[in-house]
């Protein structure tokens, strides 16, 4: 080996190790585990309870926000302390059920309520109808709870309706007069947008297979609306009726219109919202939520929200699909008394109506107000056309709802690329989902 | 003459090389300078049509945004903690190991030999569960010692198989001149067989680092609390669930690529040592 | 006659666990069981000790849930014989991700060693100088370094029918319409393996550059003395010295490429109709979304035999060279 290059080198190397060597050194020292040990929540006698709670919701809110709610909490019970933890919203369903089977889930939790039935046979969650009953808890003033054999695991802490939202420039652009009201408008709406070409389209269904809640959100949703439903009234599927028939021949009908934009089948919802933000897509069903991200990404965006579409012929109330922050209680937890404590100031009138404004959603306690006067407009509108409906998701509570819907999907996919028709994909599904509900 | 018709080759060889590492490296570059463009851009911009390389709102916002979040750097920190120790264990067991598969004949050495190579096709996720069961039977749950051997279990197949490889090309004779002069097989192995050996386990060990550097799945699932986490989970924590936050996740990645960069032009010079640094053979 | 210096950059001829140079010592085999013949499993011990404790037992549970049901989900597990495994196995899906994790591994790994080796060629040319080939090194490693949630996002991106990918081959007219690389069923595979083949190459790459830089140069120079072209120089003297080192790389990638997991999930999900459902995403699917964990472990179990049936062939052709 030459000389000087490798002196160079070798000191080179030589402060590389040394650093390295100080790095590992520290971290050995200082640092060997992480804050909080495995189980959940510690206490000596009669010192502080530590309650963790998992949730995917203080990132979405503005910053410090979350953090402030449980500081609120926390002065008005000086004996509980509240670590907040935060995982990836993808990852959370699994690392729930990987925490149950553990025994190590956080003492409360974040829920979605299509996990509900799942945690619920479990084992994982508490029943909440238990410790309402023995804190002598109003139960009236919830809007909803999610139960399972007639308990309940889950309350909805602040629910998101999912509008139809309509992109008024475009719109204008192509002609369209009024948000359309019924199927009918709203075919010959998309129709319109979808010809000012370019890579504009009237609309946008996400279908990707991976996180199936297109169906839920953009196909469901237009049963719903319709007073219709997927179900039997004992819970079984009925999907060869004709109410679903007609929704799913109706999307069928959007899609050989050509008015759906590209990537359909493998679209995510995160997607769907970044080409309407971006002005690709003239109408879309989307949370309430995205209001704000929708006005910070692209401010200049004009659009408003309506509620979604019926059959034309259809006068009564309309369905509007929904999804919850939902919250629950471990059952391995230790603390379940002080973690109910904890649900009930977030489901508490004041502490709801403030979480429910910062994260444009509406209370799950009924008798909270949202605070309208500092939030968009549209909010308002919304919130409208909530009290007009009735919100409507039946897959809240179903055993393997993400297995059902995939399978509804991977039936629309096959209708969608014209290798199936309506009815055989129905069939199909129906007999999937007999065996699972 | 012939001395001009090979240099004429001579050059159509180098400029036909020149097109190929240029078509190559914009095949390998793309994507990355894509990821930068998008780490400057605001949310809005990421989706215009047509796209374009640099947007009116070019800004190095994401990148501040990550600087100044102490949580971010504290995944920084965790991931390079994480990784250096698994590199350098790694490194250990596999020389260890890499010495006994190499220099000794033993029962089960075959069997052992396909164990290492097929335990790698079990799918993590069907392992997650039963494994999270073990960590916090073991007490490791929530802390580096938890990461670090979980991390090791997959780098020391590869880093064994490699180190046992290396070690066979070096003869026994160099391990018999150390026995002559009265030291053991252990003195053979680190006097002798690893100072040979340093270009290959630097390459080892760049892969190490690399592979727990970029891990997500058991980083996600045995950690906990923010002050434990690593950088690809800082990472996903930016796919929110109504969006994600393109320019902070991509600012991220450039920002978690540079360590191993670093690594690299550092140590790259090591283990491509060279036709011109003159071998000589025993 | 101390050690010579021997500058051994690079992998060496055989990437074997097998020891080649020379026979274990007479001492070995007339004396079985001194405390020096425990010297190896002193030395591996270690190595087995992690790997036993933190993969054998986890894998060890694994399997026993494959011949349970209702494992993890519901607290009293029953035994249930081979009913998980007759599941998977009369599960057309199943075959349908078998087909394309086939389809995936083979292509993406041919693909990596062809352009691992071309790279490597390329930059192990004499005729650039050191500095423009460590410019390139370090371009070529670029996708070596970032984690694949970032990838499989990134390309999202730049697949997307209004995306750049789209934008420039219609601006230079290689297309005519925009192309719906990922959600289209036709082109859907593809575009996941090209991904994967744009992610993993430089891992061949850069073992290929080092195994190239120990084949002595004396070689090349006796073959063009010969008379050899640069052709018949690369098919007889570079290819036969990097042979180990390519069935080695090819039998890793093969058993690391049916693992991936997130780069599917992320761009495709396994769909659409199931053209991208791999047995990563079938395994998951089964796990985390049908909650029916026996059979997910079945289905491991199934994968994990299947490599060890190629782990075997490969530990077998060693040994026979």
């Amino acid at each position: 080996m030459t000389g000087g290059s490798t002196r160079v080198q070798s000191r080179l190397r030589r402060i590389l190790g040394v650093v390295t060597a100080a790095i590992l050194a520290v971290a050995a020292v200082g640092c060997g585990t992480g804050s909080g040990e495995g189980s959940a929540g510690s206490s000596e006698q009669g010192g502080p309870v530590t309650l963790e709670f998992a949730q995917w919701w203080a990132p979405e809110l503005p910053e410090g926000a979350f953090q402030e709610l449980m500081t609120q909490f926390e002065s008005q019970n000086p004996n509980i302390k509240v670590k907040l933890l935060s995982g990836p919203y993808a990852s959370t369903k699994q690392q729930l059920v990987s925490g149950a089977a553990s025994k190590t889930l956080p003492d409360v939790v974040g829920l979605d309520g299509a996990w509900v039935n799942d945690f619920a046979k479990q084992g994982a969650l508490t029943d909440l109808s238990a410790l309402m009953a023995d804190a002598k808890y109003d139960e009236s003033q919830l809007a909803s709870q999610i139960k399972v054999d007639g308990k309940t695991y889950m309350i909805p802490v602040v629910n998101f309706v999912y509008p139809l939202f309509v992109n008024k420039d475009l719109s204008s652009k192509a002609g369209v007069k009024a948000v359309p009201n019924n199927r009918s408008e709203f075919l010959d709406a998309a129709k319109k947008i979808s010809a000012l070409g370019g890579n504009v389209k009237g609309w946008a269904l996400p279908l990707d297979t991976a996180v199936p809640n297109g169906i839920q959100n953009d196909v469901m949703s237009w049963l719903w609306a319709s007073g219709g439903s997927m179900l039997t009234p004992d819970g079984k599927p009925n999907l060869t009726s004709p109410p679903v028939k007609s929704t799913v021949e109706y999307v069928k009908s959007l899609n050989d219109a050509d008015v759906i934009a590209p990537g359909s089948l493998t679209m995510k919802e995160q997607d769907k919202v970044e080409k309407f933000t971006a002005g690709q897509v003239g109408m879309m069903i989307d949370s309430l939520a995205h209001i704000n991200l929708i006005k910070k990404n692209s401010p200049n965006l004009d659009f408003t929200v309506a509620p979604l579409p019926a059959e034309d012929s259809y006068t009564g109330k309309r369905g509007l699909p929904y999804a919850s922050w939902g919250i629950g209680i471990a059952d391995s937890t230790e603390h379940k008394a002080e973690a109910f404590k904890l649900v009930e100031f977030l489901m508490s009138q004041q502490a709801n109506a403030q979480l429910s404004t910062l994260a444009n959603g509406f209370p799950g306690n009924n008798t909270a107000e949202p605070d309208f006067s500092k939030s968009d407009p549209l909010f308002k509108t919304a919130f409208d056309i909530y009290k007009k409906g009735y919100p409507a998701n039946e897959f809240v509570g179903l055993p393997k709802s993400e297995e059902l819907m995939r399978t509804f999907d991977e039936q629309l996919q096959l209708v969608l690329t014209g290798k199936q028709s309506v009815d055989d994909a129905l069939n199909k599904t129906q007999q999937s989902w007999a065996s699972v509900i | 003459m012939m001395a001009t018709r090979q240099a004429r080759r001579r050059l159509g060889m180098k400029i036909a090389t020149i097109v190929g590492l240029c078509l190559g490296a914009v095949f390998a570059g793309f994507p990355v300078v894509w990821m930068l463009s998008t780490s400057f851009k605001t949310n809005g911009e990421v989706f215009q049509v047509p796209p374009r390389l640099i947007t009116e709102n070019f800004s190095f916002d994401a990148y501040w945004k990550i600087l100044t979040d102490p949580t971010q750097l504290r995944f920084f920190l965790n991931s390079y903690i994480v990784a250096l120790w698994v590199t350098a264990l790694t490194l250990l067991a596999g020389i260890l190991a890499g010495y006994g598969f190499s220099r000794y004949e033993f029962r089960l050495k075959r069997f052992i030999n396909v164990a290492i190579v097929s335990v790698q096709a079990v799918p993590p996720i069907t392992l997650i569960i039963p494994f999270f069961g073990l960590v916090v039977a073991l007490g490791l749950y929530n802390t580096y010692g938890g990461l670090i051997l979980t991390h090791m279990v997959f780098t020391l197949p590869y880093a064994i198989i490699m180190t046992t490889a290396y070690f066979n090309t070096l003869p026994r004779e160099l391990d018999e001149s150390v026995k002559v002069d009265g030291g053991s097989g252990w003195t053979a192995l680190w006097r002798i067989l690893v100072p040979i050996s340093v270009p290959g386990l630097i390459a080892v060990g760049i892969y190490t680092f690399m592979i727990s550097w970029n891990e997500y799945l058991f980083a996600l699932t045995l950690t906990r609390t923010d002050d434990m986490r690593t950088v690809p989970i800082g990472i996903q924590l930016l796919m929110g669930q109504h969006s994600y936050e393109w320019n902070q996740m991509m600012a991220m990645s450039i920002l978690g690529s540079i360590p191993v960069l670093i690594l690299f032009l550092l140590f790259q010079r090591r283990f491509i040592g060279g036709l011109t640094s003159g071998a000589v053979k025993n | 006659m101390g050690p010579a210096h021997i500058d051994r950059t690079v992998l060496p001829e055989a990437a074997t666990l097998e020891a080649e140079t020379s026979t274990p010592p007479a001492r070995d085999r007339r004396r079985p069981f001194t405390l020096r013949s425990l010297a190896p499993y002193g030395y591996i011990s270690p190595t087995m000790l992690l790997i036993f404790v933190l993969l054998v037992i986890p894998i060890v549970m694994v399997v026993s849930y494959s011949f349970q049901d209702n494992v993890i989900v519901v607290k009293n597990p029953v035994f249930a014989g081979l009913a998980n495994y007759t599941k998977v196995l009369t599960d057309p899906v199943f075959w349908t991700a078998i087909k394309n994790t086939l389809l995936f591994i083979t292509l993406s790994t041919i693909a990596h060693l062809v352009l691992g080796l071309a790279f490597a060629m390329m930059l192990n040319t004499g005729l650039l100088g050191g500095l423009t080939k460590a410019i390139f090194r370090v371009v070529y490693i670029l996708p070596w370094l970032f984690t694949i949630a970032v990838v499989a996002v990134i390309w999202r991106l730049m697949l997307d029918p209004f995306g750049v990918v789209n934008y420039i081959l219609t601006s230079f007219g290689i297309l005519q319409t925009e192309v719906n690389w990922l959600a289209s069923p036709s082109t859907a595979l593809w575009a996941l393996t090209f991904i994967n083949i744009w992610s993993g190459y430089p891992f061949f790459m850069i073992s290929l550059l080092a195994g190239l830089q120990g084949i002595s140069s004396d070689l090349y120079e006796a073959a063009a003395v010969d008379g050899a072209n640069p052709i018949q120089q690369f098919f007889n003297i570079t290819i036969p010295q990097l042979k180990p080192v390519l069935i080695s790389m090819a039998v890793l990638d093969l058993i690391w490429t049916s693992q991936q997991f997130a780069l599917i999930w992320l761009t495709t999900g396994g769909g659409p109709l199931n053209v991208t459902e791999m047995l990563s995403t079938y395994t998951y699917k089964q796990a985390f979304s049908s909650y029916e964990f026996a059979t997910a472990s079945a289905s491991a179990v199934i994968i994990l035999l299947l490599t060890m049936i190629l782990a075997f062939f490969y530990v077998r052709q060693l040994r026979e060279r």
